[in-house]
């Protein structure tokens, strides 16, 4: 490689090139429809819900009196030490929750600190 | 495959980079220009092995044997998603699921790829005597 090339004036720069640095779970916006789980190329993503009735207000159906309820988000991960930072999560959201986010995510030492939940991602770009 | 570098130029800290694949590229550009490549350790050298790209399951034993040859000091980095975790092969027979299926690994870096600056920014932690960040 020219090294050279580092120094071209209005050369984008390493890290500007490989940009996608974190990506930010926007939590009161997730559904927990799955279809970021679904859509990831590398399964680097796993969301964790329970379903709850809603009020009675809203929980029935006027004229089949079909339970309604709705899915509450308990854990979403992403592993960075899968992660391509392709964006098609972010891409394929339907509701805007994820989107990117701030500067390279850090290294660890082990996988299972690679594995951020959803306060760390909540948080993400915020260092 | 491999390429070993006098990182600082003053043959305190060396790293040897296994290029197995894309990453490379990026590991490549960490280098600060002008630093002497080697075609050995220098005795007493801080030893960095950084394992840049996908291991495929041929050559896993030479990479395995490679890092073992370099002394049980030596500070194993894995650098991007398939040395970590076999990125978007982990599920492929043909490929080795991470660094640490070989040997053990004292540093991820993720990314696919992951920015040079990270690679850098860490080797420059180790010479200062940093510990682990995170």
């Amino acid at each position: 490689m020219n090294n050279d090339d580092r120094t071209t004036p209005g050369a984008p720069t390493p890290d500007a090139a490989t940009g996608h640095g974190s990506i930010r779970l926007i939590e009161e916006r997730c559904t927990s429809c799955m279809i970021c789980v679904r859509e990831c190329p590398t399964w680097c993503i796993t969301i964790e819900a329970h379903s709850e009735v809603l009020p009675d207000e809203q929980g029935h159906h006027p004229s089949r009196q079909r339970v309604r309820t709705v899915h509450v988000l308990d854990e979403f991960t992403i592993d960075w030490a899968l992660c391509m930072y392709c964006g098609i999560c972010i891409e394929e959201c339907p509701f805007d929750a994820l989107e990117w986010a701030g500067p390279h995510v850090l290294g660890a030492a082990d996988l299972v600190g690679l594995v951020h939940d959803r306060h760390a991602l909540a948080e993400a770009g915020s260092r | 495959m491999e390429t070993c570098i006098d990182w600082f130029g003053d043959g305190s800290l060396v790293v040897v980079d296994l290029s197995l694949a894309c990453c490379a590229v990026e590991s490549e550009f960490a280098v600060p220009e002008g630093a002497p490549r080697l075609s050995a350790v220098p005795e007493g050298a801080q030893v960095v092995a950084v394992i840049s790209g996908t291991i495929a399951a041929p050559v896993a034993d030479l990479v395995r044997t490679r890092i073992d040859s370099l002394g049980e000091r030596t500070h194993v980095v894995a650098f991007g998603a398939c040395a970590c975790a076999g990125g978007p092969y982990w599920d492929s027979s043909a490929i080795v699921p991470g660094t640490g299926r070989l040997t053990h690994v004292d540093h991820l870096i993720p990314g696919c790829p992951p920015p040079p600056s990270a690679l850098a920014e860490h080797v420059e932690r180790l010479r200062d005597g940093g510990g682990e960040v995170t």
